[in-house]
């Protein structure tokens, strides 16, 4: 699904707040993030592979979420990133700041909540 | 399996991110990689093929823009160091191999050429003597000394330091049959020590080594360094051996140093004598006596209070006193002063001969040197521009203007650096192939080429003469880059500017191709008249075999009946058509002239009453090939004793007789004075019985002289040792050698033999003109391909410049042809302007090239029109394939392009 106009522009800013709330359950490596965020939008919502990471360096230097190279018994080696007490916090703020707005274009363009 | 597959991702992700100059922490490469490389397997496990698989990795990869990654906070090591500068440069190098490539070929071929050019004018012109203190060195001008004034200036041993004498020569080391030569020298006893040269083994001479017949030692030579290893090996046990120079026995006493290569640059020595050995090599025909052969090369070394003008004084001062222990009372003997000359690079007539061409070809090779940096320079302005709108985000990040600039001109250091080694390896043999070409088989060259200070210098110098040259713009015009500005206006303006900057390029690319292209014109045509030339004999299937019988044992009265028993015995082998003996070979460099009265005829003087001379057997004119126009050739029955005759050429007829019939006049020569016989009666006059045809006698460049052909049987030649045995062969010249050679040493096993083809001769008078031909020929050709490449390159550009134009020209309604002639307008022009100026240079330039062409003007108008012809051809070739693609343009394509 290809998003124009409007949206296409928003899908920029998300793509924090994407990274964050799927980071919040358990620590994931970059292409673990690419295949959910595909997965989980039924192919709606892509992240090129280079933006993603640059999505999680940017969080990284916030100190948001915290990355680290973890080595398992027969797989390649992998950097896993984890969110932080600080990145959990802006998550929730973010949240409820989306929240919010929706709330707010609902009311204001009858758009219905996803 | 894995880890090739992460090496290779990382190699395209480091390779992607290059191309945004970018440049990425291991760590984010590393992470990168694995992210590809998950992808890839995913790919396969989803059933993709492996070509698919990499496909896909491909395309994902393709599609990314690092320019957020690289911002990462670990990877803070931006490059801003000199090296990373000259490794990004490199790799930006590689990214476009052709274009790095071209660039740096013909920057090879430019700074090789230089490099080798200037390497033989070092060595030629430019490097001292490699003795002690070559600067006080002085050699006495001009020309050659007989030993009666050497041994004056000798004994007086106030004048100088020390002063010594040699004469260059080749020595025959074969003990019998055909020759075997070396070079050779006869040394003063004093050569070695005035120089300053020791011996690395043994001794060199002392000045009783010089005495006449031998000193106390005897016989001695010294050898140089090559010709030790040559031809003893190099064995320490030299010192004490025997050597057989022209059959006499000499000990070997001395080897000189490496780098000795004797007095003389552009020769060098095998083995030296003492010249008071001549007379037993000589016998009775020793030059040590003769007060009219001047053979003998003088320098001194001057003290070191000495000036050269207080040398001169003193010299001259004794000059008076010199003449008359010599020769008194001789008219016009050494009556100019004598004069002094620097020495320290030492006198050669090889640098007479050659250095005004090497100077040519140098400022040749400088010309082509600086067409190629204009094409570089036109390349790398093409990809500056290309690269615009890089370089204006990279301001708007903050890079500074010399930040990129000096990116720029590492890039062109690297290109120049490359193509500078190139050139060095270019040179070296480059300029053995050139010494090789000035060598002919009668005269070996010798230059010393390896690389010294200067050499260096010069080459590093014009590197960076070069880098500077095609560097310094494209990294002003980058330098001058506005942040964002190539954003906004998609770089069509600035794009617009370097267009008038390459047109310039081109300008002077072209002017100087036609100089170059005249130039090598020119030469081409001296050397193709001079080698085409009708001689006025045989050049091909003549043999030439020089005879000497100074060392076999024959009586003077009795070498004429060997001599001719030798030519009955050749002329009766089959591979021999004709055979004929003669005293001088025709472009051998030998002369022997006389001036003569022609009866019933005005009196000529001076000069105008010379003409030059031979000595003949009758079949001798079939042999070589000359034609007789008059009258009869020589018969047997002209022997001594019957009637005096000649055969003059035309060149005679003309000048002596204006149009007469000369047949039965009779020629006069006239005697000079000579004191020791001066009562001997005149020669008797010779009655002349016909006429050949002109024929060059020694030098292809000058009119062919007077010449006058007696028979050898009549002539007081006939007693001399040395003869030429010429023979018109069946097959190729060489190709009967031994069954001549056996016929020769069946009559006489002690003759000296030597083997030529007139050929040889011929080539070797013409060798100058051959090579200057050749390397202005090469230059002019590689002079064109770089001016029709510059040419191509920035049409190409224009077209790619001008496409929305020409498409809406198109969608308009212009027609193909009309855009074709468009692009060629403007390239017309461009060509044009070029032609003008380089017109103009051409025709100043030929002042300086007028004393080496032969029967063509230096500004022979043909040759100006042909060549411009020649370079508006190649332009059009250059420019129609870029005309013809813009008159392909689909207008549709380009209106939706400009849309975007």
């Amino acid at each position: 699904m290809e998003f124009a106009g409007a949206i296409r522009e928003a899908k920029k800013g998300t793509a924090e707040l994407v990274v964050l709330a799927f980071l919040d359950d358990e620590p994931r490596h970059g292409y673990e993030l690419t295949q959910l965020i595909e997965e989980r939008s039924g192919g709606a919502l892509t992240f090129n592979f280079a933006s993603l990471y640059a999505t999680l360096y940017k969080l990284e230097e916030r100190k948001w979420i915290q990355g680290r190279w973890v080595e398992k018994a027969g797989q390649r080696r992998r950097r896993y990133y984890r969110i932080t007490p600080e990145g959990r916090s802006v998550l929730a703020a973010q949240r409820k700041e989306w929240g919010q707005f929706f709330e707010l274009i609902r009311q204001l363009a009858g758009v219905e909540h996803a | 399996m894995r880890d090739r597959d992460l090496r290779e991702w990382r190699t395209l992700i480091r390779e992607r991110a290059d191309r945004e100059w970018r440049e990425l922490s291991p760590d984010v490469v590393d992470e990168l990689a694995c992210h590809l490389a998950e992808l890839h397997a995913a790919a396969l496990t989803n059933g993709a093929s492996q070509a698919e698989a990499r496909h896909r990795v491909l395309d994902t990869l393709n599609a990314a823009s690092f320019l957020e990654v690289s911002r990462r906070p670990r990877a803070r090591h931006r490059p801003t160091g000199y090296f990373q500068d000259v490794r990004l440069a490199v790799r930006q190098l590689r990214a476009s191999p052709i274009v790095s490539a071209v660039a740096i070929l013909s920057l090879a071929l430019g700074i090789g050429a230089n490099t080798a050019i200037f390497s033989i004018v070092n060595s030629l012109l430019l490097r001292p003597l490699p003795v002690r203190q070559p600067q006080q060195l002085v050699t006495l001008t001009t020309g050659s000394w007989t030993n009666p004034i050497w041994e004056q200036i000798r004994d007086r041993h106030d004048l100088f330091d020390s002063v010594c004498a040699w004469s260059e020569t080749r020595f025959n080391l074969a003990s019998g049959g055909e020759t075997e030569f070396v070079d050779g020298i006869w040394a003063s006893g004093s050569l070695f020590e005035t120089l300053g040269v020791d011996a690395i083994l043994g001794r060199t001479f002392r000045a009783s080594d010089d005495r006449r017949g031998g000193g106390p030692d005897g016989a001695v030579a010294v050898i140089s360094y090559d010709f030790w290893h040559r031809r003893f090996g190099g064995a320490a046990d030299v010192i004490g051996q025997t050597l057989k120079v022209e059959r006499v026995p000499f000990t070997v006493i001395g080897v000189t140093p490496p780098e000795f290569f004797g007095p003389e640059v552009g020769r060098t020595f095998d083995v030296a004598i003492p010249i008071g050995t001549e007379p037993i090599i000589k016998g009775r025909g020793t030059w040590l006596d003769e007060r009219s052969t001047w053979w003998l090369s003088i320098m001194a070394r001057l003290r070191p209070d000495q000036s050269i003008d207080a040398a001169n004084v003193a010299l001259r001062a004794a000059q008076p006193a010199i003449r008359d222990a010599t020769a008194p009372g001789w008219n016009g003997y050494i009556n100019e002063p004598f004069s002094l000359e620097p020495a320290a690079t030492s006198k050669s007539a090889l640098r007479r001969h050659y250095e005004r061409p090497l100077i040519v070809v140098l400022t040749i090779a400088a010309l082509v040197l600086l067409i190629a940096c204009a094409n570089i320079a036109n390349l790398l302005l093409a990809r500056a521009t290309a690269r615009h709108h890089e370089f204006s985000v990279r301001r708007a990040l903050g890079a500074s203007r010399w930040r990129l600039a000096r990116q720029l001109l590492a890039e062109s250091t690297v290109l120049s650096a490359a193509g500078a080694i190139a050139g060095v390896v270019v040179a070296r043999w480059g300029s053995q192939f050139l010494v090789r070409q000035i060598s002919t088989s009668g005269h070996r060259v010798f230059l010393d080429l390896s690389l010294d200070t200067r050499v260096l210098v010069f080459t590093i110098a014009v590197t960076i003469a070069t880098t500077l040259l095609f560097g310094v713009v494209p990294a002003l015009r980058v330098a001058a880059s506005e942040p964002m500005e190539a954003i906004k206006e998609h770089g069509r303006s600035r794009a617009a500017r370097r267009g008038g900057l390459s047109g310039s390029l081109v300008v002077a690319q072209v002017a100087l191709s036609l100089v170059l292209v005249v130039a090598a014109t020119l030469f081409v045509r001296t050397f193709t008249s001079l080698a085409t030339l009708d001689l006025g004999f045989e050049r091909d299937r003549v043999l030439v075999v020089d005879i000497n019988a100074e060392r076999a044992k024959i009586d003077r009265t009795e070498r004429l009946p060997v001599f001719a028993r030798l030519l009955e015995r050749v002329q009766a082998l089959p591979g021999v058509a004709e055979a004929g003996l003669s005293r001088i070979t025709p472009v051998s460099g030998q002369g022997w002239n006389v001036s003569v009265d022609v009866s019933d005829t005005p009196r000529l003087e001076g000069r105008q009453a010379q003409t030059f001379r031979n000595a003949i057997t009758p079949r001798w004119f079939a042999a070589i090939g000359m034609r007789l126009v008059a009258g009869r050739a020589f018969t047997d029955a002209d022997r001594k004793g019957a009637p005096p005759v000649v055969i003059v050429n035309e060149a005679f007829v003309r000048r002596f007789l204006d149009g007469q019939d000369p047949v039965g006049h009779t020629v006069q020569r006239r005697v000079m004075f000579n004191r020791n016989q001066p009562n001997e009666p005149p020669p008797p006059a010779q009655e002349i019985v016909g006429v050949v045809a002109d024929a060059i006698y020694d030098n292809l460049r000058e009119q062919i002289p007077p010449t006058m052909f007696e028979p050898l049987a009549q002539s007081e030649m006939s007693v001399v040792p040395q003869l030429a045995l010429t023979m018109r062969t069946a097959g190729s010249p060489m190709s009967d050698v031994r069954s001549i050679a056996s016929a020769i040493r069946d009559v006489n096993a002690d003759l000296a033999i030597t083997f030529r083809p007139l050929a040889d001769f011929v080539d070797a008078s013409v060798a100058r003109e051959r090579i200057v031909a050749m390397l202005a020929g090469f230059f002019g050709g590689l002079a064109l391909l770089l001016a029709g490449l510059g040419l191509f390159g920035l049409t190409s550009y224009t077209v790619e410049r001008r496409r929305p134009e020409i498409g809406i020209r198109m969608a308009l309604g212009a027609a193909p042809s009309g855009v074709v002639g468009l692009v060629l307008s403007g390239t017309a022009g461009l060509v044009a302007l070029g032609i003008l100026l380089g017109g103009t240079l051409s025709l100043w330039a030929s002042r300086f090239v007028g004393t080496l062409l032969y029967q063509i003007e230096p500004r022979d108008p043909v040759t100006l029109v042909s060549a411009a012809a020649m370079l508006a051809a190649i332009a059009a070739i250059a420019a129609a394939l870029p005309a013809y693609r813009a008159s392909r343009i689909d207008p549709t394509t380009v209106l939706r392009e400009s849309q975007v």
